[in-house]
Protein backbone atom coordinates (compact mmCIF):
# COMPACT_ATOMS: atom_id res chain seq x y z
CA UNK A 1 0.00 0.00 0.00
CA UNK A 2 1.11 3.35 -1.22
CA UNK A 3 0.06 6.58 0.44
CA UNK A 4 1.54 10.04 1.75
CA UNK A 5 0.77 11.33 4.99
CA UNK A 6 0.68 15.51 5.82
CA UNK A 7 1.55 16.31 9.20
CA UNK A 8 -0.46 18.98 11.39
CA UNK A 9 0.71 20.41 14.30
CA UNK A 10 -2.94 20.48 16.14
CA UNK A 11 -5.90 18.70 14.97
CA UNK A 12 -7.16 22.47 14.28
CA UNK A 13 -4.26 22.93 11.78
CA UNK A 14 -5.43 19.34 10.37
CA UNK A 15 -9.14 20.20 9.90
CA UNK A 16 -8.08 23.80 8.54
CA UNK A 17 -6.38 21.14 6.12
CA UNK A 18 -8.85 18.69 5.49
CA UNK A 19 -11.44 21.54 4.95
CA UNK A 20 -9.65 23.29 2.23
CA UNK A 21 -8.39 19.70 0.53
CA UNK A 22 -11.98 18.02 0.78
CA UNK A 23 -13.36 21.47 -0.99
CA UNK A 24 -10.88 20.37 -4.08
CA UNK A 25 -12.51 17.13 -4.15
CA UNK A 26 -9.15 15.75 -2.46
CA UNK A 27 -10.70 12.23 0.19
CA UNK A 28 -8.36 12.64 3.05
CA UNK A 29 -8.57 10.45 6.47
CA UNK A 30 -7.55 11.81 9.82
CA UNK A 31 -4.97 10.13 11.76
CA UNK A 32 -3.36 10.91 15.20
CA UNK A 33 -0.05 10.75 14.36
CA UNK A 34 3.30 7.54 15.14
CA UNK A 35 5.74 8.51 17.43
CA UNK A 36 8.65 9.38 15.49
CA UNK A 37 6.82 11.49 12.61
CA UNK A 38 6.66 14.61 15.27
CA UNK A 39 9.91 15.99 16.91
CA UNK A 40 7.92 16.63 19.68
CA UNK A 41 4.66 13.78 20.36
CA UNK A 42 1.36 13.83 19.92
CA UNK A 43 -0.28 15.27 16.78
CA UNK A 44 -2.24 14.66 13.59
CA UNK A 45 -1.85 13.78 10.12
CA UNK A 46 -3.71 13.74 6.79
CA UNK A 47 -3.46 10.66 4.86
CA UNK A 48 -3.86 11.20 1.28
CA UNK A 49 -3.83 9.02 -1.67
CA UNK A 50 -0.64 8.87 -4.16
CA UNK A 51 -2.84 9.55 -6.86
CA UNK A 52 -3.54 12.43 -4.84
CA UNK A 53 -0.67 14.13 -3.37
CA UNK A 54 0.36 16.10 -6.52
CA UNK A 55 -3.08 17.94 -6.61
CA UNK A 56 -3.18 17.90 -2.35
CA UNK A 57 0.37 19.86 -2.04
CA UNK A 58 -0.60 21.82 -5.06
CA UNK A 59 -4.06 22.92 -3.55
CA UNK A 60 -2.56 23.18 0.13
CA UNK A 61 0.06 26.00 -1.04
CA UNK A 62 -2.41 27.97 -3.34
CA UNK A 63 -4.20 28.02 -0.01
CA UNK A 64 -1.41 28.84 2.25
CA UNK A 65 -1.44 26.71 4.62
CA UNK A 66 1.89 24.42 4.62
CA UNK A 67 1.70 21.06 6.68
CA UNK A 68 4.86 20.85 9.12
CA UNK A 69 6.25 17.89 7.26
CA UNK A 70 5.39 15.14 4.52
CA UNK A 71 5.94 11.42 4.37
CA UNK A 72 5.50 9.15 1.67
CA UNK A 73 4.58 5.97 3.26
CA UNK A 74 5.74 2.43 1.15
CA UNK A 75 4.39 -0.63 2.52
CA UNK A 76 4.93 0.31 5.93
CA UNK A 77 8.01 2.21 5.45
CA UNK A 78 7.80 6.03 5.82
CA UNK A 79 9.97 8.19 4.32
CA UNK A 80 9.90 12.18 4.37
CA UNK A 81 9.60 13.90 1.54
CA UNK A 82 11.08 17.63 0.80
CA UNK A 83 8.45 20.62 0.96
CA UNK B 1 -41.51 35.69 35.27
CA UNK B 2 -40.48 38.73 32.94
CA UNK B 3 -36.68 38.77 32.44
CA UNK B 4 -34.91 41.36 31.46
CA UNK B 5 -31.57 41.01 32.42
CA UNK B 6 -29.98 39.79 29.34
CA UNK B 7 -26.75 41.98 29.91
CA UNK B 8 -25.93 39.80 32.43
CA UNK B 9 -26.64 36.32 30.36
CA UNK B 10 -29.51 35.39 27.77
CA UNK B 11 -32.09 33.54 29.77
CA UNK B 12 -34.17 32.42 26.86
CA UNK B 13 -31.76 30.13 24.49
CA UNK B 14 -33.20 28.90 20.90
CA UNK B 15 -34.63 25.62 21.01
CA UNK B 16 -31.38 24.10 19.21
CA UNK B 17 -28.91 25.61 21.47
CA UNK B 18 -30.84 23.36 24.13
CA UNK B 19 -30.85 20.32 21.56
CA UNK B 20 -27.20 20.90 20.49
CA UNK B 21 -25.80 20.69 24.87
CA UNK B 22 -27.74 17.50 25.04
CA UNK B 23 -26.31 16.02 21.81
CA UNK B 24 -23.12 16.92 22.60
CA UNK B 25 -23.55 15.16 26.13
CA UNK B 26 -24.59 12.16 24.63
CA UNK B 27 -22.18 11.99 21.48
CA UNK B 28 -18.82 13.73 22.15
CA UNK B 29 -16.02 12.97 24.27
CA UNK B 30 -12.68 14.99 24.47
CA UNK B 31 -11.54 16.49 21.21
CA UNK B 32 -7.75 16.06 20.10
CA UNK B 33 -6.97 13.43 22.18
CA UNK B 34 -8.02 10.03 20.51
CA UNK B 35 -9.35 8.84 17.15
CA UNK B 36 -12.85 7.12 17.88
CA UNK B 37 -15.70 8.42 17.07
CA UNK B 38 -16.73 10.45 20.02
CA UNK B 39 -13.98 12.35 19.75
CA UNK B 40 -14.06 12.98 16.30
CA UNK B 41 -17.43 14.36 16.75
CA UNK B 42 -16.49 16.70 19.73
CA UNK B 43 -13.60 17.84 17.00
CA UNK B 44 -15.68 18.53 14.30
CA UNK B 45 -17.94 20.62 16.58
CA UNK B 46 -15.14 22.71 17.64
CA UNK B 47 -13.53 23.22 14.34
CA UNK B 48 -17.52 24.01 12.92
CA UNK B 49 -17.60 26.71 16.06
CA UNK B 50 -14.11 28.06 15.34
CA UNK B 51 -14.89 28.62 11.52
CA UNK B 52 -18.29 29.90 12.20
CA UNK B 53 -16.73 32.37 14.60
CA UNK B 54 -14.09 33.34 12.74
CA UNK B 55 -16.53 33.96 9.64
CA UNK B 56 -18.96 36.22 11.39
CA UNK B 57 -15.90 38.12 12.91
CA UNK B 58 -13.90 38.50 9.92
CA UNK B 59 -11.27 36.92 11.41
CA UNK B 60 -8.77 35.27 8.73
CA UNK B 61 -7.78 32.20 9.79
CA UNK B 62 -10.20 29.81 12.43
CA UNK B 63 -6.66 29.11 14.58
CA UNK B 64 -6.71 32.72 16.29
CA UNK B 65 -10.25 31.77 17.46
CA UNK B 66 -9.69 30.65 20.87
CA UNK B 67 -12.13 29.14 23.42
CA UNK B 68 -12.30 30.60 26.98
CA UNK B 69 -14.79 30.47 29.71
CA UNK B 70 -16.32 33.72 29.43
CA UNK B 71 -15.15 37.42 28.32
CA UNK B 72 -13.17 38.18 31.47
CA UNK B 73 -11.04 34.90 30.71
CA UNK B 74 -10.69 36.31 27.35
CA UNK B 75 -9.78 39.81 28.51
CA UNK B 76 -7.23 38.11 31.59
CA UNK B 77 -5.45 36.42 28.60
CA UNK B 78 -5.13 40.08 25.90
CA UNK B 79 -4.25 42.15 28.61
CA UNK B 80 -1.26 40.26 30.57
CA UNK B 81 -0.42 39.46 26.98
CA UNK B 82 0.13 42.83 26.36
CA UNK B 83 0.47 44.82 29.63
CA UNK B 84 3.77 44.45 31.58
CA UNK B 85 3.63 44.48 35.53
CA UNK B 86 4.04 48.12 35.70
CA UNK B 87 3.04 48.84 32.41
CA UNK B 88 0.80 51.84 31.09
CA UNK B 89 -2.52 51.04 29.73
CA UNK B 90 -5.70 53.49 28.17
CA UNK B 91 -9.08 52.25 29.27
CA UNK B 92 -12.74 53.91 28.29
CA UNK B 93 -14.55 55.72 31.00
CA UNK B 94 -16.97 52.43 30.75
CA UNK B 95 -14.84 49.66 31.57
CA UNK B 96 -15.84 46.65 33.21
CA UNK B 97 -13.95 45.20 36.86
CA UNK B 98 -12.70 42.84 34.07
CA UNK B 99 -10.61 44.87 32.69
CA UNK B 100 -9.93 47.43 35.90
CA UNK B 101 -9.37 44.41 37.46
CA UNK B 102 -6.24 42.96 35.90
CA UNK B 103 -4.82 46.11 34.99
CA UNK B 104 -4.98 47.10 39.05
CA UNK B 105 -3.68 43.33 39.94
CA UNK B 106 -0.34 44.05 37.28
CA UNK B 107 0.46 47.53 38.90
CA UNK B 108 -0.34 49.11 35.63
CA UNK B 109 -0.70 52.93 35.47
CA UNK B 110 -4.29 52.96 34.15
CA UNK B 111 -5.01 56.27 32.26
CA UNK B 112 -8.88 56.78 31.96
CA UNK B 113 -10.36 58.03 28.84
CA UNK B 114 -13.11 59.66 30.57
CA UNK B 115 -16.36 61.38 28.63
CA UNK B 116 -19.59 61.80 29.39
CA UNK B 117 -22.27 59.04 28.34
CA UNK B 118 -23.41 58.80 24.93
CA UNK B 119 -20.76 61.47 23.59
CA UNK B 120 -18.68 60.14 21.10
CA UNK B 121 -16.98 63.33 19.96
CA UNK B 122 -15.84 63.68 23.38
CA UNK B 123 -15.10 60.09 23.79
CA UNK B 124 -12.76 60.34 20.81
CA UNK B 125 -11.50 63.10 21.76
CA UNK B 126 -10.22 61.68 25.51
CA UNK B 127 -8.21 58.81 23.51
CA UNK B 128 -6.81 60.79 20.70
CA UNK B 129 -5.00 63.30 23.88
CA UNK B 130 -4.12 59.89 26.06
CA UNK B 131 -2.82 58.02 23.44
CA UNK B 132 -0.28 61.21 22.68
CA UNK B 133 1.67 59.67 25.71
CA UNK B 134 1.54 55.70 24.34
CA UNK B 135 0.50 53.47 26.06
CA UNK B 136 1.39 49.16 26.25
CA UNK B 137 -2.25 49.01 25.19
CA UNK B 138 -5.84 50.58 24.74
CA UNK B 139 -8.70 48.83 26.41
CA UNK B 140 -12.12 49.82 25.23
CA UNK B 141 -15.75 48.24 25.53
CA UNK B 142 -17.71 47.98 23.03
CA UNK B 143 -20.76 49.05 24.80
CA UNK B 144 -21.54 49.58 28.64
CA UNK B 145 -22.85 47.57 30.28
CA UNK B 146 -24.75 49.78 32.45
CA UNK B 147 -25.83 51.98 30.12
CA UNK B 148 -25.66 50.21 26.74
CA UNK B 149 -23.68 52.74 25.36
CA UNK B 150 -21.80 52.06 22.32
CA UNK B 151 -18.68 53.43 22.03
CA UNK B 152 -17.30 54.83 18.84
CA UNK B 153 -14.74 51.91 18.80
CA UNK B 154 -13.74 52.02 14.87
CA UNK B 155 -12.37 55.77 15.39
CA UNK B 156 -10.58 54.28 18.48
CA UNK B 157 -9.25 51.86 16.64
CA UNK B 158 -8.36 54.33 13.87
CA UNK B 159 -6.63 56.68 16.13
CA UNK B 160 -4.73 53.39 17.91
CA UNK B 161 -3.62 52.03 14.38
CA UNK B 162 -2.02 55.56 13.91
CA UNK B 163 -0.08 55.74 17.36
CA UNK B 164 0.92 51.74 17.07
CA UNK B 165 -0.89 50.66 20.29
CA UNK B 166 -2.75 47.89 20.64
CA UNK B 167 -6.01 47.71 20.84
CA UNK B 168 -8.27 45.20 22.86
CA UNK B 169 -11.75 45.34 22.14
CA UNK B 170 -14.23 43.88 25.17
CA UNK B 171 -17.63 43.01 22.94
CA UNK B 172 -19.17 41.55 26.11
CA UNK B 173 -22.52 43.20 25.25
CA UNK B 174 -21.94 43.89 21.69
CA UNK B 175 -21.73 40.43 20.27
CA UNK B 176 -23.95 39.66 18.10
CA UNK B 177 -25.78 43.07 17.92
CA UNK B 178 -23.26 44.89 16.70
CA UNK B 179 -20.92 44.33 13.38
CA UNK B 180 -17.75 43.36 14.32
CA UNK B 181 -14.91 43.10 11.50
CA UNK B 182 -11.68 41.87 13.81
CA UNK B 183 -9.39 42.01 10.38
CA UNK B 184 -11.19 46.04 9.58
CA UNK B 185 -10.15 47.14 13.29
CA UNK B 186 -6.94 45.24 13.32
CA UNK B 187 -7.64 44.95 16.71
CA UNK B 188 -5.00 43.09 19.18
CA UNK B 189 -7.63 40.85 20.56
CA UNK B 190 -11.34 40.94 20.81
CA UNK B 191 -13.13 39.24 23.91
CA UNK B 192 -16.71 38.31 23.92
CA UNK B 193 -18.72 36.21 25.93
CA UNK B 194 -20.88 32.71 24.77
CA UNK B 195 -24.00 33.01 26.63
CA UNK B 196 -24.94 36.98 25.89
CA UNK B 197 -25.96 38.04 22.18
CA UNK B 198 -24.49 34.86 20.78
CA UNK B 199 -26.89 32.83 23.06
CA UNK B 200 -24.36 29.93 24.01
CA UNK B 201 -24.93 28.38 27.41
CA UNK B 202 -22.42 30.26 30.28
CA UNK B 203 -19.01 29.04 30.66
CA UNK B 204 -18.40 29.78 27.28
CA UNK B 205 -16.51 32.25 25.41
CA UNK B 206 -14.25 33.37 22.63
CA UNK B 207 -11.06 35.27 22.24
CA UNK B 208 -10.01 36.32 18.88
CA UNK B 209 -6.18 36.67 18.79
CA UNK B 210 -4.49 39.16 16.01
CA UNK B 211 -1.63 39.18 18.37
CA UNK B 212 0.65 37.27 20.20
CA UNK B 213 -0.63 35.63 23.69
CA UNK B 214 0.76 34.50 26.67
CA UNK B 215 -1.24 31.61 28.17
CA UNK B 216 -2.78 32.23 31.54
CA UNK B 217 -3.07 28.32 32.12
CA UNK B 218 -0.82 25.66 30.85
CA UNK B 219 -1.19 21.77 30.75
CA UNK B 220 -2.45 19.49 28.37
CA UNK B 221 -3.42 19.96 25.02
CA UNK B 222 -3.19 16.80 22.71
CA UNK B 223 -0.83 18.40 20.78
CA UNK B 224 3.47 18.34 21.46
CA UNK B 225 3.08 16.31 24.35
CA UNK B 226 7.04 15.94 24.72
CA UNK B 227 7.54 19.59 25.09
CA UNK B 228 7.46 20.90 28.21
CA UNK B 229 6.40 24.14 26.92
CA UNK B 230 3.18 25.16 26.34
CA UNK B 231 3.11 25.25 22.22
CA UNK B 232 3.92 28.02 20.28
CA UNK B 233 0.66 28.12 18.21
CA UNK B 234 -2.94 29.05 18.19
CA UNK B 235 -5.34 27.80 19.68
CA UNK B 236 -3.66 25.16 21.51
CA UNK B 237 -1.27 27.80 23.27
CA UNK B 238 -4.24 29.02 25.14
CA UNK B 239 -6.82 26.07 25.17
CA UNK B 240 -5.12 23.72 27.99
CA UNK B 241 -7.05 21.09 29.37
CA UNK B 242 -10.41 19.34 28.24
CA UNK B 243 -12.80 21.47 26.25
CA UNK B 244 -16.17 22.42 27.71
CA UNK B 245 -18.14 20.52 24.74
CA UNK B 246 -21.79 20.55 25.72
CA UNK B 247 -20.72 24.45 25.77
CA UNK B 248 -19.26 24.50 22.78
CA UNK B 249 -22.16 22.76 20.79
CA UNK B 250 -24.28 24.99 22.15
CA UNK B 251 -22.39 28.00 21.11
CA UNK B 252 -22.27 26.86 17.76
CA UNK B 253 -26.35 27.05 17.74
CA UNK B 254 -26.11 30.02 18.96
CA UNK B 255 -23.73 31.48 16.49
CA UNK B 256 -25.93 30.05 13.74
CA UNK B 257 -29.24 31.76 15.40
CA UNK B 258 -27.57 34.98 15.43
CA UNK B 259 -26.31 34.22 12.15
CA UNK B 260 -29.96 33.28 10.15
CA UNK B 261 -31.63 36.08 12.20
CA UNK B 262 -28.27 38.74 11.85
CA UNK B 263 -27.28 41.22 14.13
CA UNK B 264 -29.05 44.36 12.61
CA UNK B 265 -32.26 42.76 13.29
CA UNK B 266 -31.41 41.45 16.79
CA UNK B 267 -29.82 45.26 17.22
CA UNK B 268 -33.64 46.94 15.47
CA UNK B 269 -35.79 44.82 18.12
CA UNK B 270 -34.09 45.42 21.28
CA UNK B 271 -33.30 49.07 20.60
CA UNK B 272 -37.24 49.32 20.12
CA UNK B 273 -37.92 47.41 23.30
CA UNK B 274 -35.13 50.23 25.13
CA UNK B 275 -36.92 53.16 23.54
CA UNK B 276 -40.20 51.83 24.63
CA UNK B 277 -38.82 51.23 28.03
CA UNK B 278 -37.36 54.38 28.72
CA UNK B 279 -40.51 56.70 26.75
CA UNK B 280 -42.27 55.01 29.09
CA UNK B 281 -40.30 55.55 32.11
CA UNK B 282 -40.42 59.16 31.38
CA UNK B 283 -44.34 59.22 32.08
CA UNK B 284 -43.67 57.82 35.82
CA UNK B 285 -42.68 60.63 38.30
CA UNK B 286 -39.07 61.11 40.01
CA UNK B 287 -37.56 58.50 37.14
CA UNK B 288 -34.46 59.38 35.43
CA UNK B 289 -33.58 57.30 32.66
CA UNK B 290 -30.40 57.23 31.12
CA UNK B 291 -31.25 57.25 27.38
CA UNK B 292 -29.69 58.10 24.31
CA UNK B 293 -30.96 61.02 22.50
CA UNK B 294 -29.87 59.49 19.28
CA UNK B 295 -31.34 55.66 19.11
CA UNK B 296 -28.08 53.95 17.20
CA UNK B 297 -25.57 55.07 20.13
CA UNK B 298 -27.59 52.79 22.42
CA UNK B 299 -27.80 48.86 22.45
CA UNK B 300 -30.42 47.08 24.54
CA UNK B 301 -29.30 48.38 27.97
CA UNK B 302 -31.33 50.98 30.37
CA UNK B 303 -29.88 52.20 33.44
CA UNK B 304 -32.42 54.46 35.48
CA UNK B 305 -33.30 55.71 39.03
CA UNK B 306 -36.22 56.83 41.26
CA UNK B 307 -35.88 59.75 43.18
CA UNK B 308 -35.88 58.60 46.80
CA UNK B 309 -35.40 54.78 46.11
CA UNK B 310 -32.70 52.66 46.68
CA UNK B 311 -31.62 50.65 43.25
CA UNK B 312 -31.51 47.58 45.21
CA UNK B 313 -34.40 47.72 46.85
CA UNK B 314 -36.44 48.66 43.63
CA UNK B 315 -34.96 45.77 41.97
CA UNK B 316 -36.16 43.53 45.24
CA UNK B 317 -39.45 44.42 45.05
CA UNK B 318 -39.39 44.24 40.86
CA UNK B 319 -38.22 40.17 41.53
CA UNK B 320 -41.03 40.06 44.08
CA UNK B 321 -43.41 40.65 41.42
CA UNK B 322 -41.40 38.63 39.31
CA UNK B 323 -39.58 40.93 37.02
CA UNK B 324 -35.88 39.83 36.64
CA UNK B 325 -33.63 43.07 36.89
CA UNK B 326 -30.25 44.23 37.96
CA UNK B 327 -29.32 46.93 40.40
CA UNK B 328 -26.25 48.56 42.09
CA UNK B 329 -23.20 49.06 40.31
CA UNK B 330 -23.10 46.41 38.08
CA UNK B 331 -19.50 45.35 38.42
CA UNK B 332 -18.55 48.65 36.18
CA UNK B 333 -18.00 51.67 39.33
CA UNK B 334 -15.96 53.44 36.42
CA UNK B 335 -19.18 53.58 34.19
CA UNK B 336 -21.37 55.48 37.42
CA UNK B 337 -18.53 57.60 38.24
CA UNK B 338 -18.53 58.70 34.14
CA UNK B 339 -22.40 58.91 34.16
CA UNK B 340 -22.50 60.65 38.24
CA UNK B 341 -24.64 57.65 39.30
CA UNK B 342 -21.24 56.55 41.35
CA UNK B 343 -23.57 57.14 44.81
CA UNK B 344 -25.97 54.67 44.64
CA UNK B 345 -25.74 52.79 41.45
CA UNK B 346 -28.76 52.12 39.09
CA UNK B 347 -31.65 49.97 38.68
CA UNK B 348 -30.79 48.05 34.61
CA UNK B 349 -32.98 46.53 32.34
CA UNK B 350 -31.83 44.77 29.23
CA UNK B 351 -33.62 42.45 26.48
CA UNK B 352 -32.40 40.15 23.89
CA UNK B 353 -34.06 38.88 20.76
CA UNK B 354 -36.52 36.89 22.80
CA UNK B 355 -37.89 39.78 25.11
CA UNK B 356 -41.17 41.46 23.24
CA UNK B 357 -43.11 44.72 24.09
CA UNK B 358 -45.35 42.97 26.22
CA UNK B 359 -42.38 42.00 28.95
CA UNK B 360 -41.80 45.70 28.62
CA UNK B 361 -45.47 46.74 29.07
CA UNK B 362 -45.56 44.23 32.22
CA UNK B 363 -42.22 45.68 33.90
CA UNK B 364 -43.96 49.58 33.08
CA UNK B 365 -46.97 48.50 34.63
CA UNK B 366 -45.04 46.65 37.31
CA UNK B 367 -43.14 50.10 38.35
CA UNK B 368 -46.18 52.07 38.24
CA UNK B 369 -47.72 49.59 41.02
CA UNK B 370 -44.56 50.19 43.17
CA UNK B 371 -44.68 53.82 42.35
CA UNK B 372 -47.90 53.98 43.45
CA UNK B 373 -47.51 52.40 46.59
Amino acid sequence: MDYYLFTARSITHAQQMAQVLERSGVYIKIRRVSPGMTKNGCGYTLQVASRQYRRAAEVLREAGIRPVKVFHVVNGQRQEVAQ
Amino acid sequence: MIYLDSAATTFRKPQAVRSAVLRAMQTMSSPGRGGYPSARAAEETMFRCRSLAAEMFGVPDAERVVFTTCATHGLNIAIKSLVPPGGRAIVSGFEHNAVTRPLHALGAETVVAASPLFDDGACVHAFANALRRGADAVICTAASNVFGYALPVAEIARLCRRAGVPLIVDASQSAGILPLDMSALGAAFVAMPGHKGLYGPQGTGLLLCGSEAQPLLEGGTGSESLNQEMPAFLPDRLEAGTHNMPGIAGLEAGLRFVKNTTPERIARHERALIRRASEGLAHLGGVTAYAAEEPMRQLGVLSFTVRGREPEELAEELARRGVAVRAGYHCAPLAHRSAGTLEQGTVRVSVSAFEQAADIDGFLRTMRGILAK
